[in-house]
């Protein structure tokens, strides 16, 4: 089970991969979240912009599922920055 | 076992929205790991019509012609209704490379063989 970090503290974390999918209609970013994670070394945290209200539940719903660490999001303008460790 | 989600299409590109929602769903599934097989019949069948979905969208959903190859990448099965495609005087060229051609009796094997399905 993977702690939920505050704004502050998911703030403060660096990804190895940033994915804009800010604009994309459904499903686009869990679409866009499932392909980048490949891309990530496992350890490493992916961080997803999407201008969806619904992806950072959509998103630690996901990473619930397939079994990634969902770290929390942080509202930007406009978008929200979800953050997800891979796991595996 | 993996998961499987069966997806029947029963509408077409005069209903962009409820197409739109099918292939949405077989998105969000194979992010899941959840294996896809989306089976077309009646009007759907014209989904997989080449140069078809290419034609289809709808306001806040990916459109189709974005999501289709995507979903191709990601292991998604698509199945065409044989009386459909025949109705459409349709025939295997005419459909998207790929696309298998079936009878009931297949799609209530893949129903009856999935975790679940959803008809749109």
């Amino acid at each position: 089970m993977t702690t939920i970090l505050s704004e502050a503290d998911a703030s403060a974390l660096t990804a190895a991969r940033v994915v804009d999918a800010r604009g994309t209609g459904c499903p686009g970013p869990l679409l866009e979240a499932k392909k980048a994670m490949a891309g990530v070394a496992v350890g490493d945290v992916l961080e997803l912009w999407s201008s969806d209200p619904g992806t950072k539940t959509d998103v630690a719903a996901w990473a619930g599922k397939v079994g990634h660490g969902f770290l929390g999001s942080v509202a930007a303008q406009g978008y929200d920055r979800v953050f997800v460790r891979r796991a595996k | 076992m993996a998961e499987k989600l069966v997806i029947m299409v029963t509408h077409g590109p005069d209903q962009p929205v409820l197409a739109s929602i099918a292939f949405a769903m077989a998105g969000g599934a194979v992010a899941y790991d959840v294996e896809v097989v989306m089976i077309f019949q009646g009007d759907g069948c014209l989904l997989m019509k080449k140069g078809v979905a290419e034609t289809v969208a709808a306001p806040e959903f990916t459109p189709l012609r974005e999501l289709l190859p995507t979903l191709r990448e990601m292991g998604a099965k698509f199945i065409a209704c044989s009386p459909g495609v025949k109705m459409y005087g349709l025939s295997q060229e005419d459909l998207i490379d790929g696309v298998e051609i079936a009878t009931a009796g297949r799609f209530v094997a893949e129903v009856m063989s999935a975790t679940n399905s959803l008809v749109y």
